[in-house]
């Protein structure tokens, strides 16, 4: 295999993936969806995953943050051999080291900006007030201190994403994943969402997976890897 | 925000479903309770540990024929019986025929040893019952039917007769307390005043109540009485109290099976009701639950916080169903009490109350558990579906 294709730079590795395969079985036919997936991406990388509709970015992505598991392979994502964990480790581990952003912000619409933000918080044990503070914090990052008494439905879309990125960052994690987190947005209030997350890439040292159908928003990553029918086509360093 | 917050915010998602449901569970909870009441108050009537002892010496063809007071005599002999009171029912009422309540002609120098317990008797001193004893138009009241009309001891009763002739001024020589409420809310005078007020009466007795020494002395004394009166000119049919309050009960119809069945009927239908709406509910979720599990929340946390919703609501409704029904209960107490005695007793019982919440909470426990389940064992993916 060439390394060489998907080089993305020195540094200490986050996110190793080994031989990466996942299959979906109708009936008895078995679908490849990925296959032969070897990569290495070194911490504090900002990466696009891209390529057309149905190439398995978004199955990738999943796997990566320990919401799918793969049917051949190993993954090793922040210290831990995913593979090892059961299903509760597994959520823990979630807990403790991704945040996710999503394409439609998924937000509890029952619950104001502050309470949707500190929502992860209340599986770590954190006390009240250390759980306000790292809210207030977060809502701060996003700029969004004035809006934390507001219900999802009485903020606008840029707005609601950036309640979510502010809950995906609150515990802290090292790694973030977003899947078309500009999708939903018009060109403003995207710019706002990608330049907000290059702050986190940047300033905060924070590994970005971003799956994007929108070359604006891959421009803003450090590198792009392309996914062409469920295996690796190659990466192109971004020139910003 | 705090575990019972989101819970509780969770739930006023959908503020008219949970009002729905809330409402609906209130409402079956309040039918059960009370209906379940009903049950228990009847089956006390049959079942009163009080009447242990006593037997009801009747004619053997009904109720509106006499027993001559010659019977008498020959009951008392019995080495098992300790007293014998004659007791005529005398269906009088006091200024308005509506103003119903229970009056009895009967023997009063045998009536508080033969119900010594509905009497309270270790509250009625000597003096007090010699005072009854020795005014032929003297009467005793319970305490509840005193307090009713406003009577207090040496008020004269005028009693109306409905199914005798006669209209007895009659003097309260006693105000009785009972442990028991439904005791209360009767009258009791000479049933000499009946024998000579009504000719048809003389010599006649509506029924003998008898005391025995011992419970166990009751089947012997039954077997023993009838036999001896066979194919006489006035037969008899003696049974235990129990069993002669069961022939009222009786009248009533199958009400035991009536009510377990509308019981059962109501927790289906409920449970069916609230199933199908935790389904509905936990459904509409799919995708918030799979974001809860991406961010950490494990299976089994998710599947708590569902249940737990399902029991706050089913709790809630639960809770306000049994108070309703306390409250309804005092109502039958008060309206139903003096016409029908055993429904001054009518109470939602402490184990009524208790086997209504943990009803209420399975049910609550059953219908969030099957779709919530069902929706931990989802692939996160797929909740996620739309995203990806
Ligand atoms: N649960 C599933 N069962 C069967 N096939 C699936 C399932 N999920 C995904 N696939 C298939 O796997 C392939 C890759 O899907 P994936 O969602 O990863 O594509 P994608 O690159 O994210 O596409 P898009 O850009 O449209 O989001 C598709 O052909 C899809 O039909
Ligand atoms: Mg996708």
């Amino acid at each position: 295999m060439n390394t060489d294709r998907f080089d993305l730079g020195g540094g200490e590795p986050i996110i190793i993936l080994r031989d990466v395969a996942k299959s979906y079985w109708r009936e008895e036919l078995e679908i490849p969806v990925l296959q032969g997936i070897d990569i290495e991406i070194p911490k504090g990388s900002y990466i696009a995953l891209m390529g057309p509709s149905g190439s398995g970015k978004t199955t990738l992505l999943n796997l990566i943050a320990g919401l799918d598991r793969p049917t051949g392979g190993s993954l090793e994502v922040c210290g831990y051999e995913l593979n090892d964990l059961d299903d509760d480790e597994l959520a823990a581990w979630r807990n403790a080291h991704v945040g996710f952003i999503f394409q439609n912000y998924n937000l509890v619409p029952v619950l104001n900006a502050f309470e949707n933000v500190e929502l992860p918080l209340l599986l770590t044990g954190a006390g009240r007030g250390e759980r306000r503070d790292r809210v207030d914090q977060a809502l701060t990052l996003v700029n969004l201190t004035d809006k934390m008494r507001n219900y999802p439905r009485q903020l606008s879309g840029g707005q609601e994403q950036r309640v979510a990125i502010a809950r995906a960052i609150v515990t802290d994690p090292d790694l973030l994943v977003a899947d078309e987190p500009t999708g939903a947005l018009d060109a403003k209030n995207a710019e706002e969402v990608l330049a907000l997350m290059e702050r986190l890439n940047t300033d905060l040292g924070k590994t970005i997976v971003v799956v994007t159908h929108d070359p604006k928003a891959a421009h803003h990553a450090r590198h792009q890897i392309h996914l062409e029918k469920g295996v690796l086509d190659r990466t192109v360093e971004v020139n910003r | 925000m705090r575990w019972l917050a989101l819970i509780w915010k969770s739930l006023m998602r959908s503020k008219r479903r949970t009002l729905l449901i809330v409402g609906s569970l209130v409402l079956s909870v309040f039918t059960v309770a009370v209906l379940q009441s009903l049950l228990t108050t009847l089956n006390a009537v049959t079942n009163n540990p009080n009447s242990s002892n006593r037997l009801v010496v009747r004619h053997k063809s009904g109720l509106t024929q006499m027993l001559p007071r010659s019977y008498e005599a020959y009951l008392r002999q019995q080495s098992e019986v300790e007293t014998v009171c004659a007791l005529q029912w005398f269906g009088g009422y006091y200024q308005d025929p509506r103003n119903f309540f229970a009056n009895f002609a009967s023997d009063e120098t045998v009536l508080f040893q033969t119900f010594r317990e509905e009497f309270g008797v270790s509250g009625i001193t000597e003096a007090q019952m010699k005072d009854y004893i020795r005014d032929g138009a003297g009467c005793i009241v319970g305490e509840s039917l005193a307090k009713k009309n406003g009577w207090k001891v040496g008020d004269t009763v005028p009693l109306t007769g409905t199914i005798f002739p006669i209209s007895p001024r009659l003097t309260i020589r006693l105000i009785f307390k009972s442990p028991k409420p439904s005791d209360e809310n009767v009258l009791h005078f000479h049933y000499k005043l009946l024998e000579e007020g009504v000719p048809r009466m003389k010599g006649l007795v509506g029924s003998f109540w008898l005391r025995a020494h011992r419970p166990e002395d009751i089947p012997r004394l039954i077997e023993r009485v009838d036999r001896h009166y066979a194919n006489s000119a006035y037969e008899t049919l003696t049974e235990t109290e129990n069993a002669f309050n069961l022939s009222f009960v009786k009248m009533l119809g199958n009400i035991g099976a009536i009510i377990q069945g509308i019981t059962a009927a109501v927790v289906v239908a409920i449970l069916i009701v609230t199933g199908n709406t935790m389904a509905t509910a936990i459904r509409e979720r799919a995708t918030e639950i799979a974001v809860f599990r991406a961010m950490g929340f494990s299976a089994g946390r998710v599947l708590t916080l569902l249940l737990s919703e399902g029991v706050l609501l089913v709790g809630v409704g639960g809770l306000l169903g049994v108070l309703l029904a306390n409250l309804a209960a005092g109502g039958v107490r008060e309206s139903l009490g003096m016409a029908m005695p055993f429904f001054a007793d009518f109470a939602i019982l402490p184990a009524t109350i208790l086997s209504c919440l943990v009803g209420a909470l399975a049910i609550g426990v059953l219908a969030t558990f099957i779709p919530a389940y069902a929706a931990t064992r989802r692939p996160i993916t797929e909740g996620l579906g739309s995203v990806g």
